[in-house]
């Protein structure tokens, strides 16, 4: 029983880590680059979605709030910085989206200031299931991140813009040929994948504390769970946030809190080694 | 002021032994190390316990190094066959692993706390001197490193390692191994950072986890894109601006006073976030770098 309960408890943590590896993936997979800003988009979305939510009292507000905050501004942080960079070595864009995470973590140190912050949740009963204690507010956040991923594959897989990204993750020449702007493509990936993770910040930030530093914490499980996923492929990327969140958990009990990120370091290394492409992703030629 | 200077310049030259490092491994390379401060941290602790624990500072420093070097070992076997934004993510990865570890195993290294009281070198000397003659042997130390990797670059070895920073499947062709040599590169940079390390902690005879954040690397990053890639004397020319920046960023307060403290560590990275990106976009050589290739 102790393990159940452990396991749902990583299924809902995995939930966070799911979609901060999306938004990785989404960009890895369009853009070419990991983008190490996620962390620190986290956050702002975090924040965002405080101010939002103490402006308003709604959580609805506080998501919308969020997700719209965080996409313009790494909308903004593409048309000042990423798109200079374009045709230039991974290495470069790489170290720009550090640059822009320090940024961000500055201005919402000064903005937000270095204390801590927390979501004002009413406490509510846990459900029981058949022995298994679940929080409310987990089964509500189940809900925002699925509210998300039904709204991203939606956008994915049933909409225009969604098949000249996927065209333009296939195969960028070819989707050039083929008559797709890749500016108005780049556009909307901005816009997505930092909606994304400002909705996976906002959700971390409800179950945790809000300081500037926390969401690049988050980084190295959200590039685990984007390389486990299979680099590119917004499915894996979900399911492999899942499968993380749960092993984290599990392995708790064995190793102590504080190992957790290390679990998750040794996963991707073991992943790298014995299995770069991930769980869902596909051979490519490289470059 | 005198001692000021000093000081100062033993900061700078622990700089320039990390910079130096960078500079093998990504100026000369390309490897994309993101986690240069894990073997900084390493070597800080290596020699800070075997010192504390009755060892002479000379095994003290050569453990440092050696422990670098061997952490660095795996990572490279792991990581240096895949592409190289995955070995910029799992050097990343391994620094921050590098400071749980400092954290969490409290028996060896004291945890949160920090170890304090490591001995300082030339402590017989006295105040003045003993700072003048730490000064000296960190100098003598980065000259070396430098004039090694000056020689590295001109030999048979530094021209292999600049092929494969250049066009590594044309190496592979010719029969070389690129992973081969991208491991012995790695190693020895993550041992310079190990001797770095340890000159910082006998210097600071305080170390706690909290220092070895990854934004020490992006300090190193810094130094040696201000500079200039892949030369030495940008390595040298960046750490020199790196230090003028983050002393001139403590003075910013007496001239402003009603910046908090924490408020300024925020500045700090602010600027360190913008400078990073402007250089990546208008001077990607750096100051001193190399105009004449691409």
């Amino acid at each position: 029983m102790f393990y159940a309960q452990l396991f749902v408890n990583g299924l809902f943590q995995g939930l966070v880590i799911g979609l901060a590896a999306l938004s990785i993936t989404l960009v890895f997979g369009i853009a070419r680059f990991p983008n190490a800003a996620t962390g620190d988009s986290m956050t702002l979305g975090a924040y965002a979605a405080l101010a939002a939510h103490k402006a308003s009292g709604s959580f609805i507000v506080a998501g919308l709030g969020a997700a719209s905050a965080t996409g313009i501004v790494l909308l903004l942080a593409y048309w000042s910085v990423f798109r200079k960079l374009a045709g230039r070595s991974v290495v470069a864009l790489l170290v720009a989206s550090i640059g822009i995470a320090f940024l961000l973590r500055a201005v919402l140190g000064v903005a937000f200031g270095h204390g801590q912050q927390v979501f004002q949740i009413p406490l509510a009963r846990p459900y029981i299931f058949g022995g298994l204690r679940i929080l409310p507010l987990d089964l509500q956040m189940a809900l925002v991140a699925l509210v998300t991923l039904i709204a991203v594959f939606g956008l994915l897989y049933l909409t225009a813009i969604g098949r000249q990204m996927r065209a333009v993750a296939d195969n960028r020449d070819l989707a050039r040929v083929s008559g797709i702007r890749p500016g108005r493509v780049m556009v909307a990936l901005w816009l997505l994948a930092g909606a994304v993770a400002g909705i996976a910040g906002m959700m971390l930030g409800m179950k945790t504390i809000v300081t500037p530093e926390f969401g690049w914490e988050m980084l190295l499980p959200a590039f685990t769970a984007a390389i486990l996923g299979g680099i590119g492929s917004p499915v894996g990327a979900v399911v492999a946030g899942l499968i993380l969140g749960a092993m984290q958990e599990f392995s708790t009990p064995f190793v102590g809190f504080t190992y957790k990120i290390a679990i998750a370091f040794l996963i991707m290394l073991a992943v790298l080694l014995v299995r770069p492409r991930g769980l869902f992703g596909r051979v490519e030629g490289v470059r | 002021m005198e001692a000021y200077l000093v000081a100062i310049g033993i900061i700078a030259l622990i700089y320039v032994l990390l910079s130096l490092g960078l500079t093998l491994q990504y100026g000369l390379t390309g490897l994309i190390n993101f986690g240069h401060v894990g073997f900084f941290a390493i070597g800080a602790y290596t020699s800070a316990l075997l010192v504390m624990n009755g060892a002479p500072f000379i095994v003290g420093f050569a453990g440092a190094a050696l422990l670098a070097g061997i952490a660095a070992w795996p990572i490279g076997l792991v990581s240096l066959r895949l592409r190289d934004d995955y070995f910029a993510i799992v050097t990343l990865g391994f620094s921050e692993v590098v400071r749980i570890i400092l954290t969490s195993e409290r028996w060896l290294t004291n945890g949160v706390q920090g170890i304090p009281g490591i001995p300082r070198l030339y402590s017989d000397l006295g105040g003045a001197a003993g700072q003048i003659a730490t000064f000296a042997t960190i100098l003598a130390v980065t000259v070396a490193a430098a004039w090694m990797i000056r020689r590295i670059a001109g030999s048979p070895f530094g021209r292999i390692i600049e092929a494969i920073r250049d066009n590594e499947e044309a190496v592979q062709a010719l029969g070389k191994d690129p992973p081969r040599f991208k491991i012995q590169v790695l190693v020895v940079g993550a041992a310079l950072a190990g001797i770095a390390g340890a000159f910082y902690a006998h210097y600071i005879t305080y170390i706690v986890p909290e220092q070895y954040i990854p934004l020490v690397t992006f300090y190193v990053w810094m130094a040696i894109i201000m500079g200039g890639v892949g030369r030495v004397s940008g390595a040298v020319i960046g750490s020199v601006i790196l230090m003028a920046f983050l002393e001139g960023s403590r003075f910013i307060r007496d001239v402003v006073p009603w910046i908090s403290e924490v408020d300024m560590a925020s500045v700090r990275i602010g600027l360190v976030g913008l400078l990073l990106i402007l250089f990546i976009i208008y001077r990607p050589q750096g100051l001193m770098g190399d105009y004449t290739k691409r």
